[in-house]
C-alpha cells in the first residue's frame, strides 16, 4: 500500500505496548483538533477538510523537525540545545522573532507574578 | 484568593479587546464573573495571563470541545482592566465555552500593567473590535485562542532531538513559531485560491502550492540531507 500523502514519515499507530516516549513511531493526527481551530482562525473554512488538516500537520511536523535538527547542529557547538538556537534560526524572520521574544517575556512576567502570588499567600497564612 | 482566568484574556495587557459574547459553561468561568468585574475596577492591577495558554498546558488540557467550528456559541473575548462595564455585561452572556483554553485556566495572578501596553494601540484595537461582525469575532477568537499543545510539541521535540531535556521556554517558542508558520501557509493558500478564482474550503493542492512558494521565498528551512525512506 502506498502512502498517498507526500512528506509523511509517520506510521500508523501500532497497538504495541511501547511507551510513546521511547517509540519512534509518530501517531497521525497529533495536532488535528488544534489545527482545525487554528486554520479557521487564519482564514480557512469553519470546517476545514480533513485531508487539508492532515497535510498541514505533516508539513508542520516536517518544519519543526527540520528546525530542531538545525538548532541541534548549532547547539552542539555550544554543548546543549537551548532556546537561543531557535531564536538564531528565525532571526531573519522579523514577525516570528518578535513574537517569540514577546512570548518569552510574557512567560517571565507570569513566572514573576506567580512567585509574588505565592509570597503573598504565605504572608496571609502566617498572619492567620 | 484564587480564581481561574481565561488565558485568552492574557495578551490583553497590550491589546484592548472588546469583551466576549460567547457563553461559558464551566464553573471556573462563572466564578470569574464577579471577580473579573472586581478586578477590572481595580486601579493599576491587571490580570495577566499568557494568551497562548502556553504555561497552562502543563496542568493537563482535559476535554476539548469538539464542536467549535460548527458551534453556534458566540465568540468570546475578555477585556482588560479598561472596559469594566463592558466586560461585566458580556460575561453575563457566557453559557458554554467552545474552545480549548478553558480547561487550561490557571490561577489568576495580579501583576502590574505591563509596560508594553500602548494606550493608542489599545484604543485602536478596541475601535476595530467593536465593529466586528459575529463571524469576524468568532474567527478572531479562534485566531487568538488556538495553539498547539505544549505537551504534544514537547513529545515531538523529544523524539526529534533524542534528548529529554526540553525546557519549557523552548516548547513555548517552538509552538509559537509553528503557529505562525501555519498562518503563513493558510494565508498563502488563500492567496493561491483567489488567484485561481476558487472558493470554499482550502484544498490540499492549495496548501502544496503555498508550501512550494514559501520554499522559494526561503521561509522553510531546507534539509541539508535528503529525506529518504519515508
Amino acid at each position: 500500500m502506498s502512502n498517498p500523502s507526500p512528506g509523511t514519515s509517520s506510521k500508523a499507530k501500532v497497538g504495541s505496548s511501547q511507551p510513546s516516549e521511547t517509540s519512534f513511531k509518530r501517531k497521525r493526527g497529533v495536532f488535528q483538533k488544534d489545527l482545525q481551530h487554528m486554520m479557521y482562525g487564519f482564514g480557512d473554512d469553519a470546517n476545514p477538510l480533513p485531508e487539508t488538516v492532515t497535510l498541514v500537520e505533516d508539513i508542520v511536523v516536517e518544519y519543526v523537525t527540520d528546525l530542531a535538527h538545525k538548532a541541534q547542529d548549532i547547539g552542539s557547538k555550544r554543548g546543549k540545545l537551548s532556546v537561543e538556537d531557535f531564536l538564531y534560526l528565525i532571526r531573519k524572520d522579523m514577525p516570528k522573532l518578535n513574537r517569540c521574544t514577546e512570548l518569552l517575556s510574557m512567560q517571565e512576567e507570569l513566572k514573576q507574578a506567580r512567585k509574588a502570588f505565592e509570597v503573598d499567600e504565605e504572608k496571609l497564612a502566617t498572619l492567620e | 484568593m484564587k480564581q481561574s482566568k481565561d488565558p485568552f484574556e492574557a495578551a490583553l495587557e497590550e491589546q484592548e479587546e472588546s469583551p466576549p459574547d460567547s457563553p461559558v459553561g464551566e464553573d471556573e468561568l462563572n466564578s470569574q464573573t464577579p471577580n473579573e468585574a472586581q478586578n477590572q475596577t481595580d486601579g493599576g492591577q491587571n490580570i495577566l495571563v499568557d494568551d497562548d495558554d502556553d504555561d497552562y498546558d502543563d496542568l493537563g488540557p482535559t476535554i476539548k470541545n469538539p464542536s467549535h467550528p460548527s458551534s453556534s456559541s458566540t465568540p468570546k473575548l475578555h477585556s482588560t482592566s479598561v472596559n469594566a462595564s463592558v466586560a461585566a455585561a458580556v460575561i453575563n452572556k457566557n453559557k458554554e465555552y467552545d474552545d480549548d483554553e478553558e480547561e487550561e485556566n490557571v490561577d489568576v495572578e495580579l501583576s502590574k500593567f505591563p509596560s508594553s501596553a500602548d494606550p493608542t494601540k489599545m484604543a485602536k484595537m478596541q475601535a476595530i473590535l467593536s465593529q466586528f461582525t459575529e463571524d469576524q469575532m468568532s474567527r478572531y477568537e479562534s485566531f487568538r485562542r488556538s495553539a498547539l499543545q505544549k505537551s504534544n510539541m514537547r513529545r515531538l521535540l523529544v523524539s526529534i532531538t533524542g534528548s529529554q531535556k526540553i525546557s519549557l521556554p523552548m516548547t513555548i517558542v517552538v509552538c509559537g513559531i509553528a503557529k505562525m508558520f501555519v498562518g503563513e501557509l493558510v494565508e498563502k493558500a488563500r492567496m493561491v485560491m483567489t488567484e485561481r478564482k476558487e472558493s470554499g474550503p482550502i484544498r490540499p493542492c492549495h496548501i502544496r502550492e503555498a508550501y512550494r512558494r514559501l520554499k522559494l521565498e526561503g521561509k522553510v528551512p531546507k534539509r541539508s540531507v535528503q529525506r529518504l525512506f519515508r
